[in-house]
């Protein structure tokens, strides 16, 4: 994490706690428990204060941020206050939206340029809890999607994949469209391999190229329904051509690495290039001699 | 599995699989003995259990936490409803430049006197219209027909213009008509006020002035398309086709005409029994036939698709919009509760209104039923009336017998008009109605396309959709 914000980097970030409600089992910054709102309060608030009035975005994230409550409401106030025409990007399970106060405090202090990253593990709720680590955790999520959809808070639905979902990531393309029809945006995401997702890796750890074609049929149904979808943190190499439009930049460019043979590729330049924090690289990983 | 409780839906079994169907239109294609297996407990394939929970088939809690998400769904499903009527029709005269064999609409000759709208009667009908709480008002014109009448039609759209600006609606206008004389004049009031031009088609030369009784039928409605296009724009220019008795041959041929002509889609109806088309001697027979056309027709239009076009069946897409996706639909025939009223008013050229556009078909036949009162009654005289409260008991085929525990009715609708004209009451009988037969082959046919050549048909509905 930076000590000081930048106007154009994607990784201006506000770190609010440790703490979550949520224990995904493939969370890639496990969750402490320990009463940490207070130092990132005052961390955050200084953060924000010296930071340029261009920055184009900042990022709220945890944990789970929402938790800081009253605090994290006043956090959303102080960046809207400081640097107006910022966008705030919260990164939330989405749990406490399921009260539909929160959402509508977040609507009424932090306007328009705002919108809430929430990640969602399954179409089923079983599979879903067991993911999250937290049984009705699924059932908080949807009500808190729809207490934001209510709000008019833009939401991007994140579906990290992993081997305990990606066989039903096709349906789950069908159930977004038709349960969570109002979200602005849908990302699939590779896991990253730290944290819990190295320590449980026989439970969960799935190489991307073992779900290509799960993948590929989500992102098709999402397509065709012209719901805008995209896929985090798989190198384009990775994917069939008719796929890398929808491949994003998607790794924090503190975070991206890329090999040897990546330089070599004609393609690096629009590829996300990999994990800088995994402990493994992906299998299957080669060069594109030619641009295409 | 866990233990489990069970949300409402029904099943039918087509093409050897068993299609179950919640309250919200939700549709799961499961093998055969899978409600059996449901209601037993004895499910044995956890992929599809976990499915049957995801969509709302079945419940681990007794009372689904998410029920709340269900309501909104279905709430969502039934918003056609939330605004009240948004269709306002006008019949602007009997009169007519053409004799169609099948006309509904019981049209006269292009001399005839008395039987047009006056002045009053518009300017008391646009006050009506705007009567109707919807955010959104669209003036249909209709004939006969109506640019016969074109002064009426600007004296029209003026008035509502000028009344709309304390109202602020949305405002839009349709103009029916067959094309044959579209005056500079009245093009021009469609450029102005962004009139939308629906015309009638039924395919090539041949079929199209047979149905029509005039050789040179056309050729006309060829040059007044191109006319209203090249002054209004291509997209402001759709066109209907009726399937008359001699047009049941010619699926293809009919498909072909529309994409000759430029047009991106096509809605492949029925007769229907108003007016001359009445008189028609076998029903059964012909809805036999048009069943079979329409299955023609579409397995055609799929091919042109695949090729690559783009060309999209517009009654498909309506029943397809409530099968796969979570929105309404605004088709007033296809409704529950129905389109009549809910939907759509008409104001008729005898100073009267009706429930609906074949409401006022039937009292050219003397039937009076559905005349809802004068275009001076008070607006809710009319629409809570007695009237429409008796339409208003079997008007939601989820409480009608031979609809509600049809598996398919959350794609259907329910029609009192039609109930009352061709089976002499409102209820209605469905093992011996045309509408149901048709209505529930065409449905079901979808659903096997879906069934049988998925990746096939999956992507071009998707797109007639978008």
């Amino acid at each position: 994490m930076k000590e000081k914000f930048e106007i154009d980097s994607n990784s201006n970030v506000l770190f609010v706690t440790d703490q979550c409600n949520n224990h995904c089992i493939m969370c890639c910054q496990p969750p402490k428990k320990r009463d940490d709102f207070d130092y990132h309060f005052k961390k955050n608030v200084a953060l924000i204060k010296s930071a340029p009035k261009e920055t184009k975005a900042v990022c709220i994230t945890g944990g789970e941020p929402t938790l800081a409550g009253k605090q994290f409401i006043e956090l959303v106030r102080i960046v809207r206050e400081e640097l107006p025409e910022t966008e705030i990007q919260i990164l939330s399970n989405g749990r406490t939206f399921s009260d539909n106060a929160l959402p509508h405090q977040l609507k009424e202090i932090g306007g328009d340029k705002i919108f809430v990253g929430i990640p969602l593990h399954s179409d089923y709720a079983g599979d879903h809890d067991k993911i999250a680590g937290a049984k009705g955790a699924f059932n908080e999520t949807m009500l808190g999607l729809y207490n934001l959809a209510d709000e008019g808070i833009p939401v991007e639905l994140r579906v990290v994949i992993n081997k305990m979902n990606y066989l039903r990531l096709p349906k789950m393309a069908e159930f977004i469209f038709k349960n969570l029809y109002f979200v602005t945006w849908t990302a699939w995401m590779a896991m990253e391999d730290t944290g819990y997702a190295t320590k449980s890796a026989k439970h969960i750890w799935i190489e991307p190229i073992d779900y290509i074609p799960q993948l590929c049929s989500a992102v098709r149904v999402l397509s065709e329904w012209d719901i805008p979808t995209s896929i985090f943190n798989i190198p384009l190499c990775l994917l069939p051509e008719d796929y890398h439009q929808f491949a994003a930049q998607s790794i924090s460019d503190w975070k991206t690495k890329y090999l040897d043979i990546c330089d070599d590729c004609a393609l690096k330049e629009k590829c996300c290039g990999l994990f800088a924090t995994s402990k493994n690289v992906f299998k299957g990983l080669y060069p594109f001699l030619h641009s295409i | 599995m866990k233990k489990y409780a069970l949300l409402p839906f029904n099943f039918t079994r087509l093409s050897g699989k068993e299609v179950l169907v919640n309250e919200l239109g939700d549709m799961m294609i499961t093998p055969i003995g899978t409600a059996q297996k449901i209601v037993d407990r004895s499910l044995d394939d956890e992929d599809l259990y976990k499915s049957l929970v995801a969509n709302f088939f079945i419940s681990e809690e007794l009372l689904p936490s998410l029920l709340d998400i269900y309501a909104s769904r279905l709430r969502l499903k039934k918003s056609f409803l939330d605004d009240r009527t948004a269709l306002h029709i006008f019949v602007l005269t009997l009169r007519c430049n053409q004799n169609c064999v099948y006309c509904q609409a019981s049209s006269r000759e292009e001399g005839s006197l008395h039987c047009s709208m006056t002045f009053e009667m518009m300017e008391a009908s646009v006050k009506l219209m705007f009567r109707s709480p919807s955010p959104s008002l669209t003036m249909e014109f209709q004939g006969g027909e109506p640019s016969l009448e074109s002064e009426l039609i600007k004296y029209g759209i003026e008035l509502a213009e000028e009344i709309n600006q304390q109202e602020c609606r949305e405002l839009s206008y349709v103009l029916c008509t067959n094309c044959r004389s579209l005056s500079d004049e009245l093009l021009t009031i469609c450029k102005q006020y962004h009139v939308l031009i629906s015309t009638s088609l039924d395919g090539p030369a041949y079929i199209h002035n047979k149905n029509r009784g005039r050789e040179d039928s056309y050729e006309k409605t060829m040059a007044g398309i191109q006319k209203a296009r090249d002054i209004l724009g291509y997209e402001a220019v759709s066109a209907l086709m009726t399937t008359s008795e001699q047009a049941l041959d010619y699926p293809k041929e009919i498909v072909d005409e529309y994409v000759k002509d430029d047009f991106t889609d096509i809605f492949l109806r029925a007769l229907n029994p108003y007016g001359l088309a009445s008189d028609n001697e076998d029903w059964n027979k012909y809805h036999e036939r048009f069943i079979a056309f329409y299955k023609e027709a579409l397995d055609y239009i799929i091919e042109i698709n695949k090729k690559g076009t783009f060309f999209r069946e517009d009654y498909a897409t309506i029943i397809l919009r409530k099968i796969l996706t979570p929105y309404t639909t605004g088709f007033v025939d296809l409704q529950s509760p129905a389109g009549t009223v809910n939907s759509v008013l008409i104001y008729n050229y005898d100073g009267y209104v009706y429930a609906s556009d074949e409401s006022r078909m039937l009292a050219e036949n003397g039937d009076y039923t559905f005349r809802l009162g004068k275009i001076t009654d008070k607006y809710e005289d009319l629409v809570y009336g007695v009237k429409v409260r008796n339409m208003g008991k079997v008007w939601a085929n989820e409480a009608l017998a031979g609809c509600s525990d049809c598996p398919i009715k959350a794609y259907c609708g329910a029609d009192p008009v039609r109930n009352h004209s061709t089976q002499g009451d409102m209820y209605g009988f469905r093992p011996s109605s045309f509408v149901c037969k048709k209505n529930k082959a065409i449905i079901e046919y979808l659903i096997s396309l879906m069934i049988e050549r998925e990746n096939e048909v999956m992507p071009i509905f998707r797109s007639w959709l978008r």
